[in-house]
């Protein structure tokens, strides 16, 4: 759990659970207190004669600092927490919200004659071309560097772990 | 078996169904195929497909209404034996041979099938590729041996077509279970850039700007050059490149392009074709898995029938036409995968998320097949 804990810190790029994502959030807090702690050791040391009253005071502070950009770092975590693997299983298996069916916003006309509108978008998946065909991701432009570099592990060529 | 079918709507996914049928004897209803469309009902490359069903089974009820906008499907019992069938040029062999390898092996005799009309097309996965990537994969479930082949005799492009394979499969009373986790790392990358009717000097253009994207990945490369001439060469010209990467464990992922049709749309360079084909391929590696996208269909389904124990495969990014078909594998074999995430650790450049996917198979075993 210490590697866990190490990596929820570092905060990788979507590299974490929902699991890691709590750990995330405790670690912070508890650094933060940490610090807050340190702070108040310090201030004690400088300001020894000074009442109990301005001690409080710099605590409080240090709570309101602890609170400073909470709503930026849950915004940070939710979107975090989006990157990371949605559930496939819930994606494949689910139910799927389906559309309002558009059958009876039909018109008619003059009472006996429907208009009937082809293909809107639930229907026209529904009668798409049959194919298996996965289309590549258009985001990857195999033509920069890094993206030729993401995959160089894949090769015999490329660098091999140490146990094969 | 079911006493009541199952009803879907749409076109779409329509293979799919059909087999899935024909394998669990359920019955099956289409209803609203295109009913919307200017030109309603079903088109002829389903029909096509439809008496392709009808020639390997027997026994099967095929009901379709006036106008063609539904079907209703009872399955027979699979027979195989050597059949012959002209499909239809609006689809590639491919469309009609995804569908037959997953069928051939759970046929009463072993089935040779002489498909003929579109070898290659843009559109559906082309016969090279089924031959270097779906072969290889069913295989792994242990349906292999002598009379396991698909030649090509001749070739046919879109969109005329006059092009001829030939499909033989041996018979398998059960599946066998796999565990296939661990891909390894790609050891050679091999292809076959085939021209016809046009300049042979066409497929060496391919093959040359395919290898500059390649070699920088890996020396071994090889791409064989096919060029049919005379009655092999089918009725219209064309051109294309399937790229096949091999890994340490027996995987095989690959790529394929094929020039457009004549006279639909712009034509494309055979320079062109062999680079985008070459980073269609690298999509491909960075998706991973030890089993290609094209193929996740067919190796789910041998999954789900194989015997009563675990199969585990490694996958990359499941594609629409695998997530539909997955939930058609729970509509017909009430069977649900354990779907997990793999993520690549950072210091490794190895492409990807990938997926594991994990079942126990229904323990399908083949009524059909002869006790000799």
């Amino acid at each position: 759990s210490e590697e866990e804990r190490e990596a929820g810190r570092t905060g990788d790029s979507g590299h974490c659970s929902e699991e890691d994502e709590e750990d995330d959030e405790e670690s912070g807090d508890e650094s933060m207190e940490e610090e807050e702690d340190a702070a108040n050791a310090t201030l004690t040391k400088q300001t020894a004669s000074e009442s109990e009253e301005e001690e409080e005071e710099e605590e409080e502070e240090g709570a309101l600092r602890w609170k400073e950009g909470l709503q930026q770092k849950a915004s940070e975590a939710f979107l975090r927490q989006q990157e990371a693997a949605p559930n496939l299983r819930k994606l494949v298996y689910g139910s799927v919200a389906e559309a309002a069916d558009s059958e009876d916003e039909e018109e008619e006309l003059g009472g006996l004659f429907r208009v009937s509108r082809p293909q809107n978008s639930k229907k026209f998946q529904a009668n798409a071309l049959d194919c298996s065909r996965f289309n590549p991701d258009t985001s990857h432009d195999w033509d920069l560097e890094e993206m030729l570099n993401s995959i160089r592990d894949c090769f015999v060529t490329g660098k091999w772990d140490e146990n094969q | 078996m079911a006493s009541h079918g199952l009803t879907y709507d749409g076109c779409n996914f329509f293979r799919q169904r059909l087999v899935l049928s024909t394998l669990s004897g359920k019955r099956v209803k289409i209803k609203n195929i295109r009913s919307k469309d200017d030109d309603p009902g079903l088109r002829d490359f389903e029909a096509s497909f439809i008496r392709l069903l009808d020639k390997v089974t027997n026994g099967s009820r095929i009901e379709i209404n006036q106008t063609g906008t539904v079907l209703f499907y009872q399955p027979g019992l699979l027979h195989g034996g050597p059949i012959e069938h002209d499909c239809n040029t609006q689809r590639s062999i491919g469309y009609y041979l995804e569908a037959l390898l997953m069928l051939a092996p759970f046929m009463k005799t072993s089935l040779k099938a002489t498909l003929r009309g579109v070898t290659n097309d843009p559109s559906d996965p082309t016969v090279d590729l089924l031959k270097s990537t779906a072969l290889p994969v069913m295989k792994k479930f242990g349906i292999d041996g002598d009379g396991f082949e698909l030649k090509v005799l001749k070739r046919g492009m879109a969109p005329g077509g006059g092009g001829e394979v030939v499909f033989t499969c041996p018979v398998r009373r059960t599946i066998r279970p796999v565990q296939l986790t661990d891909p390894g790392k790609i050891k050679r990358i091999r292809g076959v850039a085939y021209s016809v009717r046009v300049s042979p000097q066409m497929a060496n253009r391919i093959v040359e700007s395919a290898r500059g994207i390649l070699n920088q990945f890996i020396p071994d490369i090889y791409i064989h050059t096919d060029h049919m001439k005379g009655p092999n060469s089918g009725k219209s010209p064309g051109f294309g490149l399937t790229l096949v990467a091999e890994t340490l464990n027996g995987s095989f992922l690959s790529a394929e392009m094929a020039s457009t049709p004549q006279g639909q749309g712009d034509p494309i360079l055979p320079e062109d074709l062999g680079r985008n084909c070459a980073k269609l391929l690298l999509e491909e590696v960075y998706r991973g898995g030890c089993v290609d996208s094209s193929n996740q269909s067919l190796a789910l389904l041998l999954m789900t029938l194989g015997q009563q124990d675990v199969s585990k495969v490694l996958l990359g990014p499941l594609s629409p036409y695998t997530i539909e078909f997955l939930r058609h594998i729970r509509d017909f074999f009430q069977i649900m995968f354990k779907i997990e995430v793999q993520k690549p650790s950072e210091d490794t450049r190895k492409g990807g998320d990938k997926i594991l996917m994990t079942c126990v198979g229904v323990g399908y075993s083949n009524i059909n097949k002869t006790i000799k």
